[in-house]
């Protein structure tokens, strides 16, 4: 028995041995994964590989072309859309729910909160590589400085995506490995001042090794130069320098978990001091490169009043023109345009022009009167009674078409209000298929927008809602016909010359009041590209209130209008409406528009309320993070009143 | 229990007959078609008469046919023989001798021959009909990677006997829920080619995304569902389910979730036996749903229009409704359709053939199957087309085993396996059908207009119309649906082929050592699958009339300006679908020991290594597509004492390429005791109330490699996409920029994921009654911990592009599984056997990566809930009116833009913060997968009939009515809310809804449907307790009634066995939900389960 018991013993010894040296001799089986596989470091290994991640960095920029992606074109009330979204405008849950009141902190509109982030940390992940000089060893050294500043511009960027809606925020300047503890994690918001100085250090550091503008411009136009990285500075001061964020006692309960007050409530001037300056320096570097305001080559078969039109309207459609400081190349308006092109002629099919982009009244009447003030400070021009019809005369025929009746309020108003808007009789100069004399704007398309007119389809959803549409966005070379829609795509403007100009004289005003000369030098530069007089000229001769100026409260409110109309449907009023504080008033105001649905002139015009809306302070003033976040992040604190 | 016929014949026989083996070798049969070749082994035990002896003989018979190698023998003596190959045998014996008749698998059956009567010619005669013996089945059964005596086994192993597993069916996964203890399954849907039951052995072990099914081995290859599905009864040998950590440990890091084991049948020596099977079943819907008559639709449509926005333009004018109500209006002018019966034919048949042969010699046996089914769809096929655009699912396989004697120690088995799927079926499959018929228009446009409406036009006239807007909704301009259309504009074919070879080879080593053997497995497995679609674009048609009876029809995407939507076409396009291809290559090398010394002493061990690779040939990236591989050494070893104490020690050393090098392998031990307190001595006064009593108790540990998604399998490599991520453009020339692809991260890379592991305890009893009741019952606790799960509890601030992974989730299981079967003789005709299973799972979960939620959201974590359970919102009821709704808390946030409104569902604020969102959500019901299965049924015989039934049920478990819309591309996605237009589909409406809903005539804060809408509701689809109901059901699954002809009449059709039979499946299901049948729970809109008829004829020659 214990022999046989042995003899089993070893032969199973043996044959476990045998097994185990089958398996054994191929240790290397489970090896199965190549060298060479595709992972996070071969990003970093040539500067072939390493430039697609410095296009990875850039892809986080906004579309901002797109109205349903950029809140600022329909969160506010700026621009209105029919009630059946179609087409383009169908998604639900998009910005314009935020103007309709719907916003939630469940499952927060427009919510760039995590894509944000995921830039930043993209953003890390390039500086760090990047940085190390034993990566990317054939990146030659400017290139590699470029590079950086580059992408430290992006970060700031994104950072200040978040601060403008969020306020203060966790300040992520490095990444945190995936494994690292949950508890490190939990990233706490930053004081506000902390974030704007956090942002406009990288900004500095960024800007002295950016181009100061761009060489190749058939492979580069759209890269970050230095004028960008100040403008951008100059928007963050301004933005810190606000009533929002500057001194604002809404905020006296706003504060980290620990206490730390998060938005401070103490005002200081010399924010806005920092702000002029920095504005000051974005516009000389800007002009040192290059820029400078748009204005349109007369050409010899339109009319003087075309021209100015077209100086106004070419700002923003023309490609690359000299007054874009920042052009997002990734961005192109090709959607834009056809929800906002209205119907001209019966040979334009709604289904390629979409009509949907609408002007509210109260944005209509911000425009001055052609004396260059405000319409009720007129004291030449009774605008009183703005739906009193009249007949345009030849003179006029450039605005409105000869013989056609329309409202009085569409009568005698500045250039830029015929430049931005087509309107039920409103002359719409397009280049192509010009039913006029050819060649010339004599006799040329017109919207006619009552019901049954060719311009007010009765579709669903594609339709205008207020009986004004946004001409300045459409770029003139733009066909339609029954079955098709061409436009000329534009690259969109993120930053205006013009932009630079209204925050200098806005800072300027703030931080000194209205004797400094470079408000009026700066503010009157636009008003003469729109065929203004200046300031002080207009206002003494035409205003009721001729003195307005002269002071500070006088003067802020003529550079508010300055901006709202100069900037209008650009994306500009849905953040300057936030950080002056005015939204609780502007967008408590109702949305109204002419009774679109009414085939005479005296039914037509007959103003109609189309929405109530309501903007609840200091609530709406700052996004709502996401609810899932506290849970996740304990650290977190949400803004006041979500 | 047994038939005893008892005839005399006047037969006179000298004692003493002695046969010779007769034996013709042809030595080209391994080349040749085993069906061709012949052998004749006739074997009979020499025997020395004895004085006053009688001559007895007769026939051995079970249900199925003549038994050959029955040992028959005389009681107490060392004589006897075994039954020939015809099944029958002489024996002489005294008279007062008791005969025994055993065969493995049988009830031993004991005859004392002085009840035997001569018959007038003096002949004795006595046949014998075996009964099938539960235990006896079960007396050795496979186990990882060999076979154990059931008496002396400790793991805890369901087997179940083939023939249970036979029904009108084809698919074999649906024979397996409520008939083996241990199973929780269910099936839900009934299309051929997707009907295959899910089934999970003890519930779902693992909250993980990765693979929670047991793993299937059949022949020791590792086989898919669908394999298992097409896999056809009459082949197997035995049939084992792997429960608990002691018999899965050999498979190490594949069996934590179970294992199915089958062997298929190898040869018998002797005369070549042939058995066919042919059926013919006739298959329909076991339930459809209903929808509202046509003039209801409109007239809820309209009120689905008016009740939310009392301006919107109604969409059936009354003209419409009335004409189309009178009946006498021109049918294509004021079409209603029916398109269910329109397109779904009430019955479809199928078809079943089976056959086998099996004979050889010794040295070389071979058993051959072939299987022929085709299963039908229930799809009309109009004339309009020469092809078929139903379902129809030819499923064949051939089997070949062939086992060669090449020494006297060495035996070689070779088994090839062919098996093959031709579908042919409408685009898209079809319960793209189903669904094209539930959200289809039924009043707007007829199927089809006749041909002489346009007698110069060749192809057919489908009908359709020009959608009207919806307001508020994008809906507008296009073409409708037309489900017909769609039917019958084209067809589909896909082909599957599965090849395996295999080889293994044993060899005694008694030489080095008595009880020694070697064993080597090897094969390869290849698999492949294309799809092709051919089909027209269909011409649509609309009638107009000017004066109400003439018809003119209207071309509406003839091509050309103003025609709408896809050109039609008047010839076939091709379109070739998705191809895969796999191969597996698989190899075992193992040591067996078994041997009992003493008497007393059993002893065996087993030592085995195996080698495992497969490759996808479309995996889809390049890190998909590297093989996957596994390694390992697994061992077994048991010592038995006296079959009375029994130990085993198993482990299982596994190595897997997924996990990085420290991870790589995985030891899981697991032990097992086992007494059979029956075989005390002490026992013996009991042992005629409890025949056998056995206790067991294992204790071990599983992995499971499976976990993740299978194309993310390198967790230690992050995954980078370096030339499709996200990029921008830059340059002055829009049409001419300048971009380079973006970097995409799609994984990081984490070293630390390894296995997920389940330890399990497991308790058993085995006990008999009688030795007729035996029951077996096993109690089991296991816990499964490192389950892979996204960490949920990384803020977004991260700024994660993919989710971080990690090995920390905790699920606990328990349940218990019982079977028992208890089996009765009724007189000398009959017998009857009834059995039973019970298989209850439930799972909690103990550790879940979740955010550590304030106390007002307690109820949002997990933890401490089942793992199946949903999450929900608490439905309270209807709003009243919208004043309500204006003073409760907001739904703003789950009503996607749509105005709540009175009659719409009001949730429950649950943590009070005055909104409804996503943290008012709870858990709640039951699991999504049944907690029990169980199925109990019955066999009986009586004189040449036979009856069985089957009853099978599932409770605990819940499922939610889907009352969203059809979302636009997925079916199990999209919901049953009528009128909701999205393309050209547009929802049906369910006669349910029709007579109970919420109206402002009818406010019934509890109606079954809320305030109708012609748009998508998401207040009102979200998931909530409003549409959660409990799916318990309890089916008759099947009932047969079989007919075997007496003796003479089989002797006359030369066979050696007829059996002739009818049965049924699905016939009823006893339930509290009536929408649709609930075993398919929320996907009631998709294709029924079958209810089949079925006649069949077994044949053995």
């Amino acid at each position: 028995m214990i022999k046989t018991m042995k003899k089993i013993t070893k032969t199973l010894v043996a044959l476990t041995v045998a097994l185990l040296s089958v398996t054994t001799s191929c240790k290397n089986y489970l090896d199965i994964v190549p060298d060479n596989i595709p992972t996070i470091d071969n990003a970093f290994t040539s500067r072939t590989e390493a430039e697609k991640y410095l296009f990875t960095c850039y892809s986080y920029l906004p579309n901002d072309a797109d109205p349903v992606s950029n809140v600022a074109f329909l969160g506010a009330d700026e621009i209105w859309i029919p009630p059946s979204r179609r087409g383009i405008l169908e998604n639900f849950n998009m910005s314009w729910d935020i103007a309709r009141g719907s916003q939630n902190a469940g499952s927060p509109i427009v919510n760039i909160w995590n894509g944000r982030f995921q830039a930043i940390r993209q953003c890390n992940i390039f500086l760090e590589n990047i940085s190390d000089k034993n990566k990317v060893l054939d990146l030659p050294a400017d290139l590699r400085t470029r590079w950086i500043a580059e992408v430290k511009f992006l970060k700031a960027f994104y950072n200040f995506q978040l601060l403008r809606a969020y306020g203060p925020i966790p300040i992520i300047d490095t990444n945190l490995d995936i494994f690292a503890d949950t508890e490190d994690m939990k990233v706490k918001r930053m004081p506000f001042d902390t974030c704007v100085d956090y942002i406009a250090k990288l900004l500095d550091e960024a800007t002295p090794d950016l181009p100061p503008l761009i060489g190749e411009r058939a492979t580069e136009m759209g890269r970050i130069t230095r004028p960008i990285a100040m403008a951008i500075k100059a928007k963050l001061l301004v933005l810190a320098a606000s009533p929002l964020f500057n001194g604002n006692p809404d905020y006296a309960n706003f504060k980290d978990k620990d206490g730390t007050q998060l938005i401070n409530t103490t005002f200081q001037v010399s924010k806005w001091q920092k702000a002029a300056d920095a504005a000051k320096a974005a516009i000389d570097a800007s002009e040192l490169s290059g820029h400078k305001l748009y204005t349109f080559v007369p050409a010899s078969n339109l009319s003087d009043t075309t021209d100015r039109q077209m100086s106004i309207r070419n700002a923003i459609t023309e490609r690359w023109n000299a007054e874009k400081v920042w052009g997002l190349s990734g961005s192109n308006a090709n959607n834009l345009q056809r929800v906002a092109m209205g119907c001209l002629t019966t040979a334009f099919n709604v289904n390629n022009s979409n009509s949907q982009l609408s002007v509210p009244l109260k944005i209509t009447d911000m425009f001055y009167s052609k004396n260059g003030v405000p319409i009720n400070e007129d004291k030449t021009l009774d605008f009183s009674n703005k739906n009193q019809l009249r007949t345009a005369v030849r003179e006029e025929r450039f605005y409105v078409s000869n013989g056609y009746q329309t409202a009085r309020i569409n009568y005698d108003r500045e250039p830029r209000f015929y430049a931005d808007l087509g309107f039920d009789g409103g002359v719409w100069y397009m280049i192509a298929n010009n039913p006029g004399i050819s060649g010339t704007d004599e006799s040329t398309f017109y919207m006619q927008a009552k019901y049954t007119q060719p311009g007010n389809s009765g579709a669903e959803g594609y339709y205008n809602e207020t009986g004004y549409f946004i001409k300045k966005l459409v770029e003139w070379n733009l066909t339609n016909s029954a079955s098709a829609n061409t436009v000329r795509t534009y690259e969109w403007p993120e930053i205006r010359l013009a932009d630079l100009y209204l925050l200098y004289a806005e800072a300027l005003n703030e931080a000194k009041g209205p004797d400094e000369a470079d408000i009026f030098v700066y503010l009157d530069k636009i008003r003469t590209r729109a065929s203004l007089l200046g300031v002080k000229e207009s206002w003494a001769n035409f205003s009721n209130n001729p003195a307005k100026y002269t002071t500070k409260d006088g003067l802020r409110a003529i550079i508010k209008q300055e901006r709202s109309i100069e900037l209008a449907f650009e994306g500009s009023r849905f953040w300057d409406l936030r950080r002056w504080k005015d939204a609780v008033t502007a967008m408590n105001a109702p949305i109204t528009g002419w009774s679109i649905s009414q085939s005479t002139a005296a039914g037509y015009y007959q103003p109609r309320l189309i929405f109530a809306q309501t903007f609840v302070a200091p609530r709406d003033y700052l996004w709502p993070i996401a609810t899932s976040n506290f849970t996740v992040n304990t650290n977190l604190v949400q803004n006041p009143g979500w | 229990m047994f038939r005893l016929q008892l005839t005399a014949s006047g037969q006179h026989r000298e004692p003493g007959t002695f046969n010779r083996n007769v034996m013709r070798k042809h030595l080209s049969f391994l080349l040749k078609s085993a069906a061709r070749a012949s052998f004749f082994v006739l074997l009979f035990m020499s025997y020395t008469a004895m004085a006053q002896n009688l001559k007895v003989s007769g026939t051995v018979r079970d249900s199925t046919g003549v038994l050959p190698g029955v040992s028959v023998k005389v009681k107490g003596a060392a004589t006897g023989g075994s039954t020939s190959v015809n099944g029958t045998y002489t024996i002489t014996a005294p008279r007062t001798a008791v005969l025994t008749f055993t065969f493995v698998g049988m009830k031993t059956q004991e005859f004392p021959l002085n009840n035997v009567r001569a018959n007038s010619a003096g002949e004795y005669t006595l046949n014998v009909t075996m009964s099938p013996d539960q235990n006896a089945l079960e007396e050795v059964a496979v186990v990882g990677f060999g076979t154990q005596k059931k008496t002396t086994m400790v793991g805890s192993v369901t087997t179940i006997s083939p023939k249970e597993l036979k029904g009108p069916t084809s698919n074999l996964t649906q024979m397996l829920a409520g008939r083996l203890s241990g199973v929780i399954g269910f099936q839900s849907s009934g299309e051929p080619g997707s009907d295959n039951a899910s089934f999970f052995v003890r519930g779902i072990g693992s909250f993980g995304t990765g693979q929670v099914s047991p793993l299937i081995l059949i022949d020791g290859i590792e086989s898919t569902q669908t394999d298992l599905a097409r896999l056809q009864a009459d082949d197997i040998a035995s049939f084992s389910l792997l429960k608990d950590a002691t018999a899965a440990a050999v498979y190490g890091a594949r069996g934590a979730n179970g294992i199915v084991l089958i062997k298929t049948k190898e040869g018998e020596a002797g005369k070549t036996k042939f058995t066919f099977r042919f059926e013919n079943t006739l298959s329909e819907n076991t339930q459809n749903f209903k929808f509202a008559d046509n003039i209801t639709y409109m007239n809820l449509a309209n009120e689905a229009a008016l009740t939310r926005n009392p301006l919107n333009p109604i969409p059936y004018s009354q003209t419409k409704i009335n004409r189309t109500a009178s009946g006498t209006a021109n049918p294509y002018l004021y079409p209603s359709n029916n398109w269910i019966d329109q397109i779904i034919k009430d019955k479809t048949l199928n078809q079943r053939y089976n056959m086998s042969v099996t004979g050889g010699a010794d040295k070389a046996k071979y058993y051959v199957g072939g299987t022929f089914n085709v299963d039908n769809g229930i799809y009309k096929v109009d004339q309009l087309n020469n092809f078929n655009n139903n379902v129809k699912l030819l499923n064949y396989s051939i089997r070949s085993n062939v086992t060669l004697q090449l020494t006297k120690s060495t035996r070689a088995d070779i088994r090839v396996y062919g098996q093959f799927d031709d579908y042919n079926g409408p685009l898209g499959g079809g319960k793209e059908i189903f669904q094209a018929a539930i959200f289809a228009n039924p009043v707007m446009f007829p199927m089809r207009y006749p041909a002489s409406y346009a007698p110069n036009i060749k192809h057919p006239l489908f009908g359709n119309a020009v959608k009207e807007t919806v307001p508020g909704s994008s809906v507008g301009g296009g073409l409708y649906n037309n489900p017909y259309a769609f039917l019958v504009q084209g067809y589909r074919q896909q082909n599957k082929s599965n090849l395996q070879p295999q080889i293994e080879l044993t060899q005694d080593l008694d030489g080095l050592t008595k009880g020694l053997k070697f064993r080597f497995m090897g094969y390869v497995r290849r698999n492949s699958e294309f799809d092709i679609n051919r089909s027209y674009f269909p011409f649509y048609y609309s009638a107009g009339s000017t004066d109400g009876t003439d018809i003119v029809l209207n071309a509406l995407n003839p091509g050309g300006a103003g025609s709408i939507g896809t050109t039609g076409s008047e010839y076939l396009n091709y379109a070739e679908g998705d191809k895969e291809l796999s191969s597996a290559l698989y190899t075992e090398t193992a040591m067996n020991y078994g041997r009992t010394f003493a008497g007393k002493h059993a002893i065996s061990g087993m030592l085995i290594a195996t080698l495992r690779n497969s490759l996808n040939g479309n995996a889809g990236s390049l890190q998909a597509s590297l093989p996957k591989r596994n390694q390992g050494i697994s061992g077994r070893f048991t010592y038995g004492y006296d079959e009375r104490y029994m130990t085993e020690f198993n482990f299982g050393y596994n190595g897997t390429e997924r996990f990085a090098k420290n991870h790589r392998f995985g030891f899981f031990p697991s032990i097992g005791v086992a007494y059979v307190v029956s075989n005390e001595n002490f026992w013996e006064p009991m042992s005629n109330v409890v025949s056998k009593m056995k206790l067991r108790a294992t204790y071990g540990l599983n992995g499971n490699d499976a976990i993740g998604a299978d194309t993310d399998r390198f967790f230690y490599l992050s995954n980078v996409n370096l030339t499709g991520g996200p990029s921008y453009s830059f340059g002055e020339d829009p049409s001419l920029l300048y971009s380079r692809p973006g970097i995409q991260v799609l994984r990081y890379a984490n070293d630390r994921i390894t296995w997920e592991e389940s330890k399990q305890l497991n308790l058993g009893v085995d006990f008999s009654l009688y030795n007729a009741l035996n029951v077996t019952i096993d109690a089991y606790k296991k816990r499964t911990s490192n389950i892979l799960q996204d960490r949920s509890a990384v803020p977004s601030t991260m700024g994660l592009l993919a989710a971080a992974v990690a090995n920390v989730g905790v699920q606990d299981n328990k349940g218990i599984d019982m079977q028992a079967d208890y089996s009765k003789s009724l007189g000398n005709k009959s017998w009857v056997q009834i059995r039973g299973t019970f298989t209850y799972a439930t799972n909690k979960i103990v550790t879940y990566d979740e955010p550590s939620y304030p106390a007002s959201l307690a109820h949002l974590y997990r933890v401490g809930h089942s793992a199946g359970e949903s999450m929900g919102y608490i439905a309270e009821r209807l709003f009243t009116d919208d004043i309500e709704v204006d003073n409760s808390p907001s739904q703003a946030a789950i009503a996607g833009g749509v105005r709540v409104r009175g009659g719409d569902i009001k949730y429950r604020d649950v943590n009070n913060d005055g909104v409804i969102n996503t943290n008012d959500r709870v858990f709640m019901g039951l699991p999504s997968t049944p907690e029990i299965t169980y199925g109990f049924g019955f066999s009986a015989s009586h004189k040449s009939f036979d009856l069985s039934a089957q009853v099978n049920g599932n409770a605990r478990f819940a499922f939610f009515v889907n009352s969203g819309a059809f979302n636009g591309s997925s079916l199990s996605e999209s919901g049953i809310a009528p009128f909701v237009q999205i393309g050209g589909y547009q929802n049906g409406l369910l006669q349910a809804i029709a007579e109970d809903h919420w109206s402002e005539d009818n406010r019934n804060a509890y109606a079954f449907w809320p305030r109708l809408n012609s748009i998508n509701t998401p207040n009102n689809a979200v998931r909530s307790s409003w549409w959660m109901r409990e799916g318990s059901f309890l089916r008759l699954q099947q009932v047969e009634v079989g007919f075997t002809p007496k003796q003479q009449w089989r002797d006359k059709l030369h066979m050696k066995n007829i059996r002739l039979y009818v049965s049924a499946r699905n016939l009823f299901v006893v339930t509290k939900f009536k929408l649709w049948d609930p075993e398919v729970r929320g996907n009631g809109l998709d294709y029924p389960l079958q209810r089949v008829y079925n006649f069949g004829v077994n044949v053995g020659l």
